[in-house]
This record gives C-alpha cells, structure tokens and sequence, in this order.
C-alpha cells in the first residue's frame, strides 16, 4: 500500500530542484500532519455539518460546499488516536483522494513546507506500526531525528476513504 | 463537451436506437395483425421500409459497416414486401424480428467494423435472402375490370400498381377526388389528406390535373380505393376537398377525363412529390421538432435551479430582516414583492425543466411486448398481452433503469406462471394466457403490475424451500403469514436455482428486481392466489431529479422526509403505545400500526425535555409504518444529492439535501427503512432472538 502511496502522492514540486514535495502542515488534537499540498483543493471555515447515524466514529457527518454534499472525518479518530481534549474544529481541508472531496477537520492550519526527499520517512522503511492511511514520517529538520514538535505525520490522501 | 467527433457518435448511436424502437414497435403491430388475419395496412410496411432504409443510410456515414449490411438486405426484402412479391408469413416476421436484436446488438459493439461479426452477419444476411421471392399472382385482367385508362395505368409505379391490384382484389371500389391545394404548402396538405384518408380510404396515387390551377393552387386527382359507400365518402371528403366521382366498372364507357388521357407520361412522374419523397420529408420535418438531450445537461440545470432555489431563500431572510428592522419599509415590501415573482417564475422554470425529462413508459412497454412474444414462442405457450397506461409518463433516468427488473417480472410470468395451454385447459381456463401490464399515476408515484392469470404461488412450498435452503430457521418458519412466506421470494438464494425455481414456481432473480427497485426509491410487492395468478405491484416515484419532502427532526437533527412515502402526521401519545411480539405498535382507526422511533434507531440520545413528538405515518405499496420523530418543521422541495462514495453503504438514506445558508439535512430512504424494518434479513434475525 505505502509504496502505491508515495507514486501517487507525493508528487516533487516542479519549481524546486531535487524532487522536493510540498507539504501543507496542520494541527488537529494533539499531533501535526502534513498532507501533500498537490491533494489540497481548499481550506474552509467549517460550515454546519450534518450527523450521519450508523457510521464509523471517525466520520463526524457531511457537510455542502456550494451544493456539493462532502463527507467530513476526523483525523485523530480516523488514525485511532487517544486524543486528551480536542480544540473546536478550527478549519476543513477539502482533500482530493483520486475519486471525490473528502472534508478534514483540523484544529488549525500552520504553514506549507518544502520537504527534501531526506526530510521524508517512509513508512515501509519503519516497520508495520504506523495506520495504512500514513505515508511516513516528515523531519523539518534535515539532519536526523529532533524533538517531536518539528515531525509530521504524512497522511496518504488516496488511502482516505477510498482506494 | 468533449471530443466533437464523440458527440456526432452519440447523435448518430441515439437516432440508431430511435429507428430500431421503432422498427419494433411496427413489427409487433404487423405481427399482431397477421395473427389476427387482418388485412396489413400497406402503411405500416411502408413506415418499416423506411426505418430501415434510413438506418441504413446513416449507418453508411457512420461506418456501422454491419448494421449496412443487415439494413441493406432487409431493405430488399421489406421491398419484396410491399410490392407484394413476398406474402407476409410467419417465419419471415421472425426473421425480422430477429434483425431488432440483431441491430441492437451491433450497435453496441465497440468496433463497429469488428470482423468478427462477419461470419454471423454474413449467414442473417443469407437467412434474410433465403426468405426468398413469392412469385405473386398474375391477375392482370384485375386493372381491366375498371376503366382505366391505359395512360393512367402506364404512369403508376410497380409500388402503386401493386396496391391497385391489392385494392381491386380485395374488393374494395376505386374512387376519383378532384381537389385544389395550396401550391407551397403541398407536402403539408397531401399528409394531412393521408390522414383523413386514413380511415377510410387508401391513396393509389394522384396526379396534377391540367385545369383548375392557378399561381397559387394546383389541382390534383386523387385516386382512392375504399370499402366505405360511396355517399359516406363523399360526405367526407365533399365540402373539404374537391368533388369525388366512382370509377365505374368496365361494362360502362369510359369515363377517364380528357387530362388524364392527354397527359405526357413524363411529365405524370415528374411533377407531384413521389409517395416515398413525400414520406421523407414529411419525417424530416417531424424530426426538426424535437432535440435530443444529454441527460446529464438536464440534471445540470435542475443543479442551477436549485442554486437558484437557494439565493430565493436568502433574499427572503433579508426582507426579513428589513422587516423586523422597519429601516425602510417600502423598499422591504417592494423587494418583498419581487422576491416573490422571481419564486414563481423559478417554480415555473423547474416545472418546465422536469417535464422535459419525463418520457412515456410505452417505450419500455414496448420492449417488453417483444420480450412476451419471444418468450411464449420459446416457451410454446399462448399469452396475449394487455397493456393499460403506456401514456405515464417517468423521468428518463426511471425508465432506463426500470428495463431490467420489468424484463425479468415478464418472463418469470411467461416461464413460471402462465401455463401452457394443455394446462390451462385441465383446469378450464382460456388457453391464452393473459398478461397484463398496467401503469398509473398515484399521487406523486407512478405504479406499475405485471399480472398474470397462471398458476400463482404456493407459500408454503416457498417456506419450505427457504427453510430447506438455511434461509429461514423452522421455529421462525411457523410465525409467518401467509403474506410473509410470499416475500420469502425476494430473499437472495431463494430463486437463483433453476430446481428450486420450478418448485417456487418462480424465476430467477427476484431478490435482484426487488434491489433494482429499492435503489430507484420504489418498492416492490407481490399478491398471489394458487391457480388464479400473481400480481406484482412496483411503485415507484415519478422523478429522482427533485421532492417534496416533509422536513423533521430527530433527536434536534434535522432529515427530510420524502413526502411521496408520507400519508399523514399524528401526534404521539407514548400511553397509548402497546407491545407486539417486541415490535411497538399503536392503534390508528382501528388497524394496528408498527412503529419506528428513528433516535432509537440512529442511535441518538434524546434530551428527555423534548416534548410534543409526533408519529410519521409512511405508506409504500400496501404496507405502513410510523416513524416517531421530535417535531415537524414544515416541507419543502428538495433537490437529493447522493453521499459520497465513502458513505455508499450507509443504509436508510437516499442522499443528502442543501436546505439554504449551507445547512445540509439527510434525506431519509424510507423504501430502505421500510424493508429493513419488515423483511430485511435483520428483521428476520432480530425477531429470532426475541423469547
């Protein structure tokens, strides 16, 4: 699955030199993720979202952006992380998953990096630990493992509900 | 759109299927009346010759290279037909019948040159040429009978002297009309001579006459052969058009007028629009009328209309607002007023846009005909077909989708109930079977039955073959009704196997049908008598494009309800609320109804302050249901937008619906909750594992 991933999505940056990805940082619960900023359509102030009964936890309901009815996910649920005390949903990502829109809270929305292909670890080179939805691990400092502020979790747009 | 080239293709593929329809629609009329061993109506032949014909000329410019070819030969024969050179015979209509098929079928492929239909086209056409030619009789004293005169006769094509022939044989008496016509609007006016003529009358040929014109009108005489007495023809025709005289018989003198006689042969063919000409344009003109659009462009419109729909609704809350604010009164009511216009108009619009999208459902029911036909002569039975209501009228995208399911309700009644004749006459019943096939209007639904007068079903061998199959436990098995053990034939794995269809006494697939339906909104029902027959009622909505749905909440949610599963509202007295094998149910005028608390059901947790709740009483087909819901907001017209993909298996909802200021409700499927509440497979499961 994660090799699938890395050709689909983390597409090198055409205005960079050496393959670098551009990646869009954002908080939700107590992690930071990145996702590859090529799958990033929008970022919205959450509009009402309306509950979808007898779904999976990680799915908080759809929402209607200009007519469109979007489903939107919960990331830390989704990646079945314990989260302490969740911040009100800050913001949506509309993320394109190769076959249609799906809505992503987020706490808040930080910046985007530049990753150098060095900067990335990927999750077949970690062992089976990490969720099928994770592409790997991003450094944003190059040179080696730092503190876990400066990591983020890659998320695999394709993989989000779909593929 | 897209590729120009692709769109010329689908044009070209779509007026394919327009002629093949109606090749077939005119081959069961033609079969029908063989049958019957009425005289064939030379029109009708004429009307295949020509969807043929133009079949195969566009097909020429498409490089549908087969479909030209089956055309072409056809063609030759349908001419062989109409000239009378081939007698109308039973395997000769199958031949063509055959070719409807045949036609679809190459019209399909992807290749339309693929060579690999070669061989196969190659030995229809051979079958098509083997149907061979008739020598037809020589009766050539029959013209003489009459006093025609030999000009007359030497101008007439071999199409036309054909049909004199026919005429004369057949007893009917020649008449000559002398009429005036419009000299620009000629086409128009011979086509609507044809049809008075219709009736009545067959038109041999006509000729311009060389009096009684002018710049403006040419005089034309008519030659008509009809069975009708002379003096109601010239009841008819008298006063319309011009005068119309008997042509005496041949003992009398002659009595030709000194026109026709005088008349250079050359110039009778070349002035006057030929027969086929005429027909020709008269078909081209019919096709201008109308367009052929691209589903798609009309569901982005209803798209539109809806934005539409939304900007109303926030004008509105704004001329609330400069209500409640008393700023500026008068321009509040003005835009108030305006407001209110642009809302009519807007329902006009949608209105409009969604009769464009409602096609007959006649254009399955002929599908169907030819489904009977081929299946009772597979199945060597009698069955004679009924149809009442082909005028309802369904949205385009019901009626495709509708085909499949419909198909597989005719031939399981040809297969499975109808008996063959032998049978029927065991038991005194006509030897013809009966099928009926009935469509109407309920409400804002369309209903359709498949009935026929076979042998019915027995439920207790369907419970049988459930319980024999491990669908159906034998303790559960004893609690159905009789009604229950009828739906066990909608179970999947109930009638996939041919051995236990003949058990059954059903066919293939009826859990499939029953899905089909289910997922266009409708629902599906059976009634059946042992030896008397089985009816099976589909209901369906007339449109998916847009509804009226009563607006709810549950548990402080807000869902729309379509209103066409919605009978009525009632309040809810929890006292009144029994228990029924731990099914809850009230008393409504007398008759116990089952209902459905939906917060339950969802899995919501009501606050217990909320008061005042009510029971929605749903109605699909002969069954009811009342869904407990907070409170009743009012209704409205919803446009359904479908979930997502990645909540494609969530059940009980139809999609999802923009109410305006980006509030989004689901829209509740109410076929889907009325079949997981009494036959879904956890219906059954659940009631199981009650004590």
């Amino acid at each position: 699955m994660s090799s699938r991933a890395q050709k689909a999505t983390l597409v090198p940056d055409p205005h960079s030199k050496g393959g670098a990805v551009a990646v869009l940082a954002v908080l939700a619960g107590d992690e930071a993720y990145g996702f590859p900023l090529s799958s990033v359509r929008e970022i919205l102030v959450p509009p009402p979202v309306a509950e979808v009964p007898r779904t999976a936890e990680h799915i908080l309901g759809v929402i209607s952006v200009r007519g469109q009815i979007i489903t939107l996910i919960d990331l830390p649920k989704l990646l079945s992380l314990a989260v302490a005390e969740r911040r009100s949903c800050g913001r949506v990502l509309l993320v394109d998953n190769g076959e249609e829109l799906i809505g992503v809270a987020v706490d808040e929305v930080i910046q985007v990096y530049r990753m150098e292909p060095a900067q990335i670890e990927y999750a077949s080179a970690m062992g089976a630990e990490l969720s099928e939805y994770v592409i790997g691990i991003g450094r944003m400092s190059p040179s080696g493992p730092t503190e876990n502020d400066d990591m983020l979790i890659l998320i695999d747009p394709v993989s989000l509900l779909g593929g | 759109m897209s590729d120009p080239r692709d769109n010329v293709q689908q044009e070209f593929l779509a007026e394919a299927q327009e002629l093949v329809e109606a090749l077939s629609r005119d081959l069961l009329l033609l079969d029908e009346a063989h049958h019957r061993g009425e005289r064939i109506n030379p029109a009708l032949i004429n009307e295949i010759f020509r969807s043929v014909h133009t079949l195969k000329g566009i097909a020429g410019m498409f490089g549908y290279k087969h479909v030209g070819a089956v055309a072409h030969a056809l063609e030759d024969l349908l001419d062989d037909l109409r000239l009378g050179r081939t007698p109308v015979a039973q395997q000769l209509l199958d031949v063509l019948f055959d070719s409807v098929e045949r036609f679809q079928r190459l019209l399909g492929l992807e290749d339309p040159q693929s060579p690999e239909e070669g061989p196969a086209v190659q030995a229809y056409i051979a079958a098509i040429r083997s149907i061979g030619m008739m020598p037809s009789d020589e009766e050539g004293d029959l013209l003489e009978r009459y006093a025609l005169d030999p000009a007359v006769l030497s101008v007439l094509t071999e199409y036309e002297e054909h049909r004199l022939r026919a005429c004369i044989r057949e007893g009917l008496r020649l008449y000559r009309l002398r009429a005036a016509f419009d000299l620009t609007a000629i086409d128009d006016s011979i086509e609507t001579l044809r049809e008075v003529a219709r009736d009545d009358a067959e038109i041999i040929t006509y000729l311009p006459s060389m009096e009684g014109g002018n710049n403006e009108t040419i005089e034309l005489v008519v030659l008509l052969a009809s069975r009708v007495p002379e003096q109601e023809l010239k009841n008819h025709f008298e006063g319309r058009y011009g005068t119309i005289d008997a042509i005496p018989e041949q003992t009398h003198l002659p009595t030709l007028p000194p026109h026709l006689t005088s008349m250079p042969p050359s110039m009778a063919t070349s002035i006057g629009p030929r027969q086929d000409e005429d027909a020709s344009q008269a078909s081209l003109r019919s096709v201008a009328n109308s367009v052929r659009v691209d589903i798609r462009k009309l569901d982005h419109l209803m798209n539109v209309v809806g934005e539409l729909a939304l900007v109303r609704s926030a004008i509105g809350r704004v001329v609330d607002e400069l209500k409640r604010e008393s700023l500026d009164r008068q321009s509040a009511m003005s835009l108030d007023r305006i407001g209110r216009g642009f809302e009519r108009q807007l329902a006009e619009l949608r209105s409009g846009i969604l009769d464009v999208r409602m096609v007959p459902l006649g254009q399955v029911f002929n599908k169907l005909a030819r489904i009977v036909r081929q299946a009772a002569r597979e199945q060597n039975k009698q069955v004679r077909l009924v149809v009442t209501g082909a005028n309802t009228e369904v949205d385009k995208l019901i009626v495709e989708e509708l085909t499949d399911p419909l198909m597989h309700l005719v031939r399981n009644a040809i297969d499975h109930g109808i008996e063959s004749s032998e049978g029927r006459g065991r038991v005194s019943k006509r030897s013809e079977g009966t099928l009926a096939l009935n469509a109407y209007h309920k409400g804002s639904n369309v209903v359709i039955e498949v009935e026929d007068d076979g042998n019915g079903m027995n439920p207790h061998k369907l419970r049988e073959t459930a319980i024999a199959r491990g669908l159906l436990s034998p303790d559960l098995g004893q609690e159905l009704t009789r009604q229950d053990m009828l739906n066990l034939v909608f179970l999947p794995g109930l009638s996939t196997n041919s051995e236990v269809t003949d058990m059954s006494g059903r066919g293939v697939g009826m859990d499939v049908v029953k899905t089909n339906i289910l997922r266009l909104g409708g629902m599906v029902s059976i009634a059946s008598e042992q030896g008397i027959g089985t009816k099976i009622t589909v209901t369906l909505p007339i449109t998916l494009a847009i509804i009226r749905a009563l607006i709810v909440t549950i548990a402080s949610r807000t869902f729309a309800l379509p209103i066409t599963a919605v009978r009525e509202a009632i309040p809810y007295v929890p006292k009144a609320v029994r228990t029924i094998q731990g099914r809850e149910v009230i008393t409504l005028r007398g008759e116990t109804l089952a209902i459905c608390d939906l917060s339950r059901l969802f899995g919501f947790r009501r606050s217990n302050e909320e008061q005042g709740r009510f029971i929605v009483v749903g109605s699909m087909g002969n069954r009811e249901l009342g869904f407990v819901v907070d409170g009743l907001i009012g209704q409205e017209d919803v446009i359904i937008k479908s979930l997502g993909k990645s909540l494609a298996s969530v059940r009980g909802f139809a999609g999802a619906t923009d109410l305006g200021d980006q509030k989004v409700a689901l829209v509740l499927d109410a076929p889907a909750l009325f079949a997981e509440y009494f036959d879904g497979p956890e219906a059954l499961r659940s009631l199981e594992t009650r004590p």
